[in-house]
């Protein structure tokens, strides 16, 4: 290989080379950018019975994304009409990433109406951004809430009241996730019974109680990095 | 080597050409006109963009302040459009793909015993709007739709879509016509942030690129 050769192909590499560091920063930032999302109506998580429904998951590649059930039962857990979860975002790792997720349902009786309502909005929203990375569940609400024949009023997050007999219930239900800089997350569910059973002891006495199921109404899952 | 460095102007050249091209304002394309002259969303350029996301509504009113639970008056949706900056031959503004999902809660708007579902089966038209303050991006955008509730096809709709910053909730809006339907959730009211005809989002977020 002659000098001159060797000097044409180091020029050419030296045209090129940057093209593929761009190309190379992309495609891992790429890789690096997701949003998540995913919302559901009702959900139940018992020994025998384990379902969704209506459910909605956003795609990997962004979209938006519903499922629908005008009358929703699942075993003797919950009853729902008007049941809607919609998913929508994308991730971009150039100008920010977002995922909304939201679950609205009408009508809903838990359990044979140990607990009712007329109106579940779950609302979860992730962006990220040049400033930074967050979540709310802001657009979230409850109407008409009956809870063991009490009713509850816009009831804080992570609001628990027991069950005798049942479990308790935790209303407006709140997991936030992620540092906030680069990552953020969040799980609203607006109705979660935990069903429990009492643990006894040798000598016959209540030592304590186990988790057997979950029963979840109106959820919305957001998430971005 | 005199050839190459050729080679590589004329490469930057082609370069700076084809982006002076593709970044240059088409000011003449405009979507369908639906309503009365607004102060916001009235000009309109075709580049390429893509808004994403969904959220709650409350309206009316429509402001930043959610309605009583128990009102039922409220609208949730999802969607998201994308556009390259292409034309049609009548100077509109292509989409290349999109969605919407849109429901209203209110009562007086359930048909045959569910709340207005509609779902968009087709999206026509997207273009940026240049005339909001609508800080992060702005976009006026439609199509064609099904109303699930009653099996209704291709009924026209637009969406005047407002991207104002972050939290959504509080500052992002959002707006949607079907006249076929004689349907309107807007919000003209000039005094009302973030741009009329858009109403305030009091749940989620909407994220305007300014890329495909």
């Amino acid at each position: 290989m002659n000098i001159d050769t060797m000097r044409r192909a180091m020029c050419l590499v030296a045209l090129v080379l940057p093209m593929t560091w761009v190309a190379g920063s992309i495609a891992a930032q790429m890789q690096l950018a997701a949003a998540r999302g995913e919302s559901y109506g009702v959900a139940v998580n018992t020994p025998s019975l384990n379902q969704k429904s209506p459910y909605a998951v956003l795609p990997t590649d962004g979209a938006t994304t519903i499922d629908r059930g005008q009358s929703v039962a699942l075993g003797d857990y919950v009853t729902a009409q008007d049941a809607f979860a919609i998913v929508s975002g994308d991730a971009d790792p150039s100008y920010g990433s977002n995922a909304v997720s939201s679950a609205t349902l009408g009508t809903v009786s838990l359990l044979n109406g140990l607990i009712s309502a007329d109106g579940v909005v779950a609302v979860a929203t992730s962006t990220l951004d040049a400033t930074g990375a967050a979540s709310d569940a802001e657009g979230s609400s409850l109407a008409n809430l009956f809870v063991n024949g009490t009713a509850i009023s816009d009831p804080a997050p992570n609001t628990r009241m027991d069950l005798p007999g049942v479990g308790y219930v935790l209303l407006n239900e709140r997991n936030v996730t992620g540092d906030g800089v680069t990552s953020s997350g969040i799980t609203v569910n607006m109705i979660h019974v935990v069903l429990q059973q009492p643990v006894i002891g040798l000598l016959g006495q209540v030592i304590g109680y186990q988790t057997v199921g979950n029963i979840i109404v109106g959820s919305a899952t957001s998430g971005v990095n | 080597m005199s050839k190459l460095r050729n080679l590589a102007v004329l490469t930057a050249t082609a370069a700076i050409a084809l982006v002076a091209w593709s970044c240059d304002r088409q000011p003449n394309a405009v979507g369908p006109n639906i309503g009365t002259p607004l102060a916001h969303f009235f000009v309109f350029e075709c580049t390429p963009f893509k808004m994403t996301g969904g959220g709650r509504i409350d309206f009316p009113p429509g402001t930043a302040d959610m309605n009583p639970p128990a009102s039922h008056e409220y609208e949730t949706f999802g969607a998201h459009v994308m556009a390259s900056g292409q034309t049609d031959a009548n100077g509109n503004c292509l989409a290349d793909q999109g969605a919407l999902e849109w429901i209203d809660h209110r009562p007086e708007w359930r048909i045959n015993g569910s709340p207005l579902n509609l779902h968009a089966t087709e999206i026509t038209f997207a273009e940026v709007a240049t005339d909001t303050d609508c800080k992060d991006g702005a976009a006026h955008w439609g199509g064609k739709l099904r109303v699930q509730n009653t099996g209704q096809e291709d009924l026209d709709f637009t969406v005047w879509d407002c991207d104002n910053g972050e939290p959504g909730a509080g500052h992002d809006g959002f707006a949607i016509s079907v006249p076929a339907l004689d349907y309107l959730v807007a919000c003209p009211d000039e005094s009302l942030p973030p741009a009329e005809p858009t109403c305030t989002l009091t749940g989620g977020n909407r994220q305007f690129h300014p890329t495909h």
